[in-house]
């Protein structure tokens, strides 16, 4: 050992990146159904983010209460450095958190611009339908989506269309984070196609993705990073550069176990019993 | 904003470019029924039907009945009366398909992102699927579609039909692939390498047209290359010639995905530049990378001057070697431009320099990422024709040369 120490050159250090929207050890119970437990949850800005899990593996739930459906029972969640409290959806989507439900809420009745605009109509003493038709061919435009007419009724469009329309949708108001909900399912393979592309784009645009899918294959294709629930717990949170299919689904099924490390039990080791030494 | 939505003036003059608004929407959904186009392009419905009565008749588009929310409806698609082509490319972390006539007219496209290591029986898979849903949109029936052109970004083995090096798309190793693909579409199929394809399409219709001894380089995640040799592209005695990416240009550097140490994708390709910024900026992407450097990120340009300069002494070997009069530069990373070029240019041109002749001129694709799925076509359509005698024999389908 020599006494002359070695003092590290300060190496610049990369840009700190601090997350769009943290969750802090949150938990949620429906009664005596204990759904989440102590999940933590990063997103940054630009980057798509899949949360897989089983069947009730809380993932929709997460989701809720981002979307401000449920309040969390415990925990935090920050946004953008602030800590936030998400009561109910308007104030969500305040903050910039866009959600799009598994069912959509569109209104099949309804063209396709007045539901982009639904509630947020552009509007002097009359409403503006030519300011409101250009924007909604800007917006449509900038996500290449090919959706024949904006004047048509939503229940004239195919399901991958539909989609578009409600993806397009939450992108008025420009928020940061926006949450797409089993956007595959029940989708043609063309449609598909259609929805992971329009992912890239949201990515491009530098708004923070979730993810919420059952397909591994779309999940690989477009996801950044993989968090896996399992049972109400997070099971893994892995880059989806250097993790191959069997280990999401290891994870998935509980036949790996990657959760944080538990905190340290609160009640006192057990004392052993037999002969003392 | 250049493209807000106006009312387009309906004299003469502007006649052609309603014509061509017309046309490309059409291309852009498949088809669309007279009052969509009409939405779709911001012209009068009077209009529209006007153009396009006059361009079925010239034989650019046709027209069949269909219903939509309830009513007659007149649905135009491109007319493709000598049959069709698919065209597939898979590269790493991309799925490109086409379809087109045999004149190389693009009907229907799509593109999709697909999982690192996806595997080959469901991609081929979503490719039938695709390939009907496709043909269902253009109004053409399955008896239409003549051959499929298959590229693949690995090499290929000639006598085997498989991918011909482990470790380059897994998901593909091991499968004879013109055979498995003929088997869900039914129809003759050619697969060949990426960037061969790349090479014969920009040779056909892009930047090396007239280029009888040329050579394209496809920077992406990976690295390849197409030689082209007196019009042909040269494939050497398996088939896996061009495999400019796993050139071994440091030795004993860095592990390559083949295997090798210090192959030139494992310095200069895509994966590898990423992997060199990921410990500055986490979450980066190809994409993002050309983005920054494009944006003026100084730590984005320099890593993409780097990889220029790699590729530029593998190319200046080569260079020496064949001798080709011009080297096109495509794939994701060329679209960084001189970002990439510059580097690469200054390297062959300092190494030729003691030559006579002057360098290896070095430009970009025209094809842009889209070469190789233009070059799958292309074969596909060169095979539509005389294929049925070729059909039996794999190794003759993928020896195209």
């Amino acid at each position: 050992m020599s006494a002359e120490t070695v003092v590290p050159l300060p190496v610049p250090g990369p840009p700190e990146r601090t997350p769009v929207l943290s969750m802090r050890g949150i938990s949620k119970s429906f009664g005596k159904v204990q759904a989440l437990t102590d999940i933590h949850l990063d997103i940054y800005a630009g980057e798509v983010v899949a949360i897989v899990g089983d069947n009730g593996a809380g993932k929709s739930t997460l989701v809720k209460i981002l979307a401000g459906v449920h309040p969390a029972d415990d925990g935090g969640i920050e946004f953008e450095g602030q800590p936030v409290q998400i009561p109910d959806p308007t104030t969500s989507r305040a903050l910039g958190i866009a959600t799009v439900f598994q069912d959509l809420a569109l209104c099949d009745n309804l063209d396709v611009v007045a539901n982009l605009f639904l509630g947020r109509e552009i509007a002097g003493v009359a409403l503006d339908e030519e300011e409101m038709e250009r924007e909604a061919w800007e917006l449509l435009r900038q996500l290449s989506a090919r959706i024949p007419s904006v004047r048509v009724p939503i229940a004239a469009l195919s399901g991958g269309q539909r989609q578009t329309v409600a993806i397009a949708r939450s992108l008025i108001g420009d928020p940061r984070v926006v949450i797409l909900d089993e956007p595959t399912a029940a989708l043609g393979v063309a449609q598909t196609a259609e929805v992971l592309n329009l992912i890239e784009r949201l990515r491009e645009r530098g708004h923070g993705v979730v993810l919420i899918s059952h397909n591994m294959a779309d999940v690989q294709a477009v996801a950044d990073r993989i968090v896996v629930l399992r049972l109400g717990r997070n099971n893994g949170d892995f880059l989806a550069s250097e993790v191959g299919y069997e280990d999401i689904i290891a994870a998935i099924t509980g036949a790996t176990e990657h959760a944080r490390p538990l905190p340290e039990p609160s009640y006192p080791r057990p004392r052993r019993i037999g002969p003392l030494r | 904003m250049a493209d807000r939505r106006r009312t387009p003036g309906s004299q003469t003059s502007l006649r052609e470019a309603n014509r061509g608004r017309i046309v490309d929407a059409v291309k852009k959904h498949g088809g669309l029924t007279q009052v969509e186009l009409a939405g779709a392009t911001g012209l009068s419905p009077a209009t529209v039907s006007n153009i396009v009565k006059e361009l079925s008749e010239s034989g650019v588009l046709s027209t069949s009945k269909s219903m939509r929310s309830g009513r007659r409806a007149q649905y135009v698609t491109l007319a493709h009366a000598s049959g069709l082509v698919c065209g597939v490319h898979f590269s790493q972390r991309q799925l490109r398909i086409a379809l087109a006539d045999t004149s190389l007219t693009v009907v229907a496209e799509h593109e999709m992102p697909l999982a690192r290591d996806h595997r080959s029986d469901n991609e081929i898979r979503r490719v039938g699927m695709l390939v009907a849903d496709m043909l269902e949109n253009v109004s053409a029936e399955r008896d239409e579609l003549l051959a499929v052109g298959v590229a693949l970004s690995a090499p290929m083995d000639a006598a085997s039909g498989m991918v011909a090096r482990p470790g380059i798309l897994r998901g593909w190793e091991g499968v004879p692939i013109g055979d498995v693909v003929e088997r869900t579409l039914r129809v003759p199929v050619v697969v060949d390498n990426s960037s061969n394809l790349s090479a014969l399409a920009e040779h056909r219709l892009g930047a090396l047209r007239g280029q009888d001894d040329a050579m394209f380089i496809e920077v992406s995640e990976g690295i390849g290359a197409g030689v082209l040799i007196a019009g042909r592209a040269y494939r050497g005695a398996s088939g896996g010639a061009g495999e400019f990416g796993h050139m071994v240009i440091v030795e004993n550097g860095p592990l390559c995905r083949c295997g090798n140490l210090g192959c030139l994708e494992a310095i200069a390709g895509g994966d590898a530049i990423v992997t060199a910024l990921s410990t500055r900026y986490s979450g980066l992407k190809l994409s993002d990378v050309i983005v920054r450097a494009m944006a003026g990120d100084d730590v984005c340009i320099r890593a993409i001057a780097d990889a220029g300069a790699h590729i530029g002494v593998a190319a200046a070997n080569i260079a020496s070697m064949f001798d080709p009069a011009r080297m096109v530069v495509g794939g994701h990373l060329a679209r960084a431009g001189e970002l990439l070029l510059g580097p690469i240019r200054q390297v062959v041109d300092r190494s030729l320099a003691s030559r006579l002749a002057p360098a290896p001129e070095i430009v970009a694709g025209q094809l842009g990422p889209r070469a190789a799925l233009v070059g799958a076509l292309a074969v596909a359509a060169e095979h539509s024709s005389a294929f049925p005698a070729v059909a039996g024999s794999p190794d003759l389908r993928v020896a195209l040369g």
